[in-house]
């Protein structure tokens, strides 16, 4: 009942230990502190955004109790995802099993919050006593109107990113292409892909895609509904934000249903200006190519005639930048746009080839982090002494006790950064963080040596 | 009053595992090790991180496919060796979870060979704490942790001074040592635990304090970050337990570990299962008197007259309020009692998990819940006192929302915070009322 992994595609990538690249296959280490998380995490960072269902967790409590409605995403209508719904598994069903109380759970769940489907996520403890969790959705189903979905991704198989594409897979098998109705594609529209819309990301987005008269079929998954991702093979082409850990999904999605795919970002000036664009090319309009091309231009010149007042702030400060997947490389551009250099980049989740992408835009004398345990973290701070650091919320306190300044860019942020808008928003978060007067308190000696006294 | 659906809506439980961390957390130059997957102890960093604002020193056996096949055990011996080797810490403390425990991983034969393997770590103190994902909440593995930290690391006491002599009461103390173990609860906030600290410096007693996060999670800006706890009890004050004259233990959870102290140095032990309210605190501060020989000091009394007078200003207000609170049952009993005393309703009670629901009482009877229950039941009530997650609940009901426990990480401050004795006291009741109005 686990999930074939072979079938993932995890095969098709060398560990690239040359080339100035970190051992990125390589396994963690007990006891070496690397912290990064499961499989089950990633793919409920996937799937949990969807907004209108209802997301039920087969295990203990850790799996749920210490993470629910912790994310950020955000959705415009229907707040169920942010239910936190578990089986809490007990002594008792770990010895007889916990079958049964699974399926009371999702009837229960179906009848208290009428969702439109249910994702159950089996985890390490309900997958090792055996419970068949694919079976016992399926009897479910059986007795319900709407679909209950089984999610094999016990943290044990791996990685974050192992956990992303198994809910890329049951994306493709059990929701995309299910909508009824006539399957023709839609014109000038798109799916996001990998974008969880994180403090509201999208909707900075949205507008610029409007303004263009491109459709947001759906995004994979943030701020969406069940029945948008039903229908999400009608759009004529997927745009892969996150950047490899959906690859399965965009790839599956071209050979059944004739979508291309393409890969953007939309941190920073520059890269959503591409991205637009190269979206336009890929829609193959000669006219949409036209508008958008003058409509970057514009937002361009806006946008950086607001943010300059902050570049001249920032220009020449030295940081360090520690991220998640994609937001690595788009994470430089925009750093660079207002005049930051890097002096060293590192990341957990990322593959190869965007850390091939990362180093090539980065000065050459920019150090790769390679050990990304806290202690590694802090060794790089204490050699390079940046004037910021770009992180995670994870490395946030850590970096606050070396007294640097420090921007979240992860899914703890309140704010969006994503789009013309956020980019002016992260701009403007980041110069007040780094010119904050704290970090001056923080640094004056107390109490004074004698001679300041005496003044 | 118990849970009639099979599954947990908006929990409001955390792991034991967690728990587990939290107590480490309380010890200096300790590493936490949980022995689990990646997923385990990246949870429990995030969690404990957004309620303390802190960075949370926490390693992993990150177990992989193979361990569930062929068991985590050797992953546990490198584990503990890696982190031993790499971070030095002076403690390894390693916890266990569902995950380890279903599989039957015996940890204490693990350590023994490792042992065996490296003579050179012999000198390393390492604590295993059982603490299965599905056995309790935050407070269970607290408590097993703290009680493995006793056994553990205190030594066997070698009988040289005498028993303490009575003189005016049964539990007076030899002036010569004035030494008095502490056992905070989870319930007790780095705020909480620091003012106990200081009610017993009153009364002239150096506390020994287990775990001690009133100096390890009090959110100071350390001169330097390190990747294990800083402050925190002492490894020596651990071995000076044997020293101790009495043994004071707060939160019905702390109960056994006291009586392991009282049993192993033969010292008097005292559980207070609440220490916010006027009568709990009365009963502290005259236990204190008694065992010390002197009198209660003037500032203490201060405080009780200035709550006598807030009690007095505002028994109209506390009256009125109608509570439905969901917490860890220490802290649950803790509040609402306290707002019993003052006259205030009780209209639900929801306890994380079954420790203690029958050895404590209130005028309604406690029911074992998570946080759609209290949303469930909480409709006619003034106020809901839950951690963050009841924002929900709070939001649905349109209710004031006093927050509570762990997490909070949606309001500044609350690790700071004390609600316990005279001062304590007063200050939860006007963030009560606050709340309301």
């Amino acid at each position: 009942m686990f999930t074939n992994l072979t079938k993932l595609d995890l095969k098709d990538k060398q560990c690239m230990s040359d080339a100035g690249s970190p051992k990125l296959c390589m396994k963690a280490l007990p006891g070496e502190g690397a912290e990064r998380s499961c499989a089950y995490d990633g793919a409920r960072v996937v799937l949990m955004p969807i907004t209108d269902v209802a997301h039920l967790v087969h295990g203990p409590i850790a799996c749920a109790g210490n993470s629910w409605d912790n994310r950020g995403a955000r959705s415009s209508g229907s707040q169920l995802f942010r239910r936190g719904l578990t089986t809490d598994i007990m002594e008792n069903d770990v010895i007889y099993g916990g079958e049964k109380k699974l399926k009371e759970s999702i009837l229960e769940i179906a009848l208290r919050h009428n969702p439109k489907a249910i994702f159950v996520y089996a985890t390490c403890v309900s997958s090792l006593i055996g419970d068949d969790v694919d079976k016992i959705c399926k009897e479910a189903e059986v007795e319900l109107t709407i679909p209950v979905i089984a999610v094999n991704c016990p943290g044990f198989l791996g990685d974050k990113n192992i956990g992303n594409r198994i809910a890329g897979e049951v994306l493709f098998d059990r929701v995309i292409g299910t909508a009824e109705g006539p399957n023709e594609k839609i014109p000038l529209s798109i799916n996001l892909i990998g974008e969880y819309n994180i403090a509201g990301d999208i909707w900075g987005v949205i507008p610029d895609l409007k303004n263009l008269g491109i459709t947001l079929q759906t995004a994979i998954t943030g701020d969406a509904k069940f029945d948008d991702i039903r229908s999400a093979h009608k759009a004529s082409l997927n745009v892969l934000i996150c950047s490899k850990s959906l690859t399965n999904l965009v790839r599956k999605m071209e050979i059944s249903y004739g979508i291309p795919f393409m890969e953007g970002s939309f941190y920073g000036i520059h890269d959503t200006s591409e991205t637009l664009v190269n979206i336009a090319k890929a829609l193959g309009d000669p006219d949409l190519l036209e508008r958008t091309l003058v409509y970057v231009r514009k937002k361009e010149d806006e946008t950086r005639k607001i943010i300059a007042g902050y570049k001249t702030l920032l220009e020449n400060k030295q940081a360090i930048l520690f991220t998640g997947g994609v937001k690595t490389w788009s994470m430089v551009s925009t750093l660079a746009e207002l005049g930051i250099n890097i002096l060293a980049g590192g990341t957990q989740n990322s593959t190869p080839e965007d850390f091939q992408r990362m180093k090539e835009l980065m000065d050459p004398s920019a150090q790769i982090i390679e050990d990304t345990s806290s202690a590694g973290f802090l060794k790089i701070i204490a050699e390079k002494k940046p004037d910021l650091i770009v992180a995670g919320g994870k490395t946030k306190y850590l970096a606050h006790k070396t007294r640097t300044p420090f921007l979240d860019i992860n899914h703890g942020r309140k704010l969006p950064y994503a789009g013309y808008q956020g980019m002016v928003t992260f701009a403007e978060t980041l110069t007040r963080t780094v010119l904050s007067p704290v970090w001056g308190l923080l640094k004056q000696e107390f109490p004074p040596k004698e001679s300041e006294q005496d003044d | 009053m118990t849970n009639t659906r099979h599954y947990e809506g908006n929990p409001q439980k955390n792991s034991p595992a967690l728990g587990a961390t939290l107590a480490y957390l309380g010890v200096n130059g300790l590493l936490a090790l949980l022995h689990g997957s990646q997923g385990c102890s990246s949870f429990i960093r995030l969690q404990l991180s957004r309620h303390y604002k802190e960075p949370i020193p926490l390693n992993s056996t990150a177990l992989l496919e193979d361990s569930v096949i062929f068991g985590g055990w050797e992953h546990l011996k490198k584990g503990i060796a890696v982190a031993a080797d790499k971070y030095k810490p002076q403690i390894i403390g390693v916890m266990s979870t569902g995950l380890t425990e279903t599989f039957g991983d015996d940890m204490v034969s693990a350590l023994s060979s490792l042992r065996s393997e490296r003579p050179d770590l012999d000198d390393l103190p390492v604590v295993l704490a059982s603490t299965p994902d599905y056995i309790g909440s935050m407070q269970e593995g607290y408590q097993r942790t703290v009680e493995a930290l006793i056994t553990t690391l205190a030594e066997h006491p070698t009988k040289t001074s005498e028993q303490p002599v009575s003189n005016s009461g049964a539990y007076s103390i030899e002036d010569h040592d004035l030494t008095i173990a502490l056992l905070p609860g989870c319930h007790l906030t780095p705020g909480d635990v620091d003012e106990l600290k200081e009610i017993i410096r009153q009364f002239g007693f150096r506390p020994i304090t287990i775990p001690d996060l009133s100096i390890s999670l009090d959110g100071h800006a350390e001169l330097e970050a390190a990747p294990v706890v800083q402050g925190g009890t002492l490894l020596e004050d651990f071995r000076r337990l044997a020293n101790a004259k009495a043994c004071l233990s707060f939160g019905l959870s702390m109960e056994k570990s006291g009586e392991i102290l009282k049993r192993t140095y033969e010292i008097p032990h005292f559980n207070f299962p609440s220490l916010t309210g006027l009568n709990v605190t009365d009963a502290f501060v005259l236990t204190l008197a008694k065992i010390s020989g002197k009198p209660i000091p003037e500032k203490l009394l201060r405080q009780r007259s200035r709550l006598l007078d807030t009690l007095a200003d505002y028994h109209d207000q506390l009256g009125g309020l109608k509570i439905a609170i969901a917490l860890e049952m220490d802290l649950l009993y803790s509040l609402a009692s306290c707002l019993v005393e003052v006259g205030s309703e009780i209209m639900v009670a929801l306890a994380a998990s079954q420790a203690g629901i029958h050895k404590l009482s209130l005028p309604i009877p406690i029911g074992v819940g998570d946080l759609e229950t209290l949303e469930e039941r909480a409709g006619k009530s003034t106020l809901i006192i839950a951690n963050s997650n009841g924002r929900q609940a709070a939001g649905l009901l349109k209710l004031p929302h006093l927050r509570a426990g762990l997490p909070v990480f949606d309001r500044a401050g609350y690790p700071q915070k004390c609600w316990i004795g005279y001062e304590g006291t007063q200050q939860f009741l006007f963030d009560t009322l606050n709340s309301v109005s």
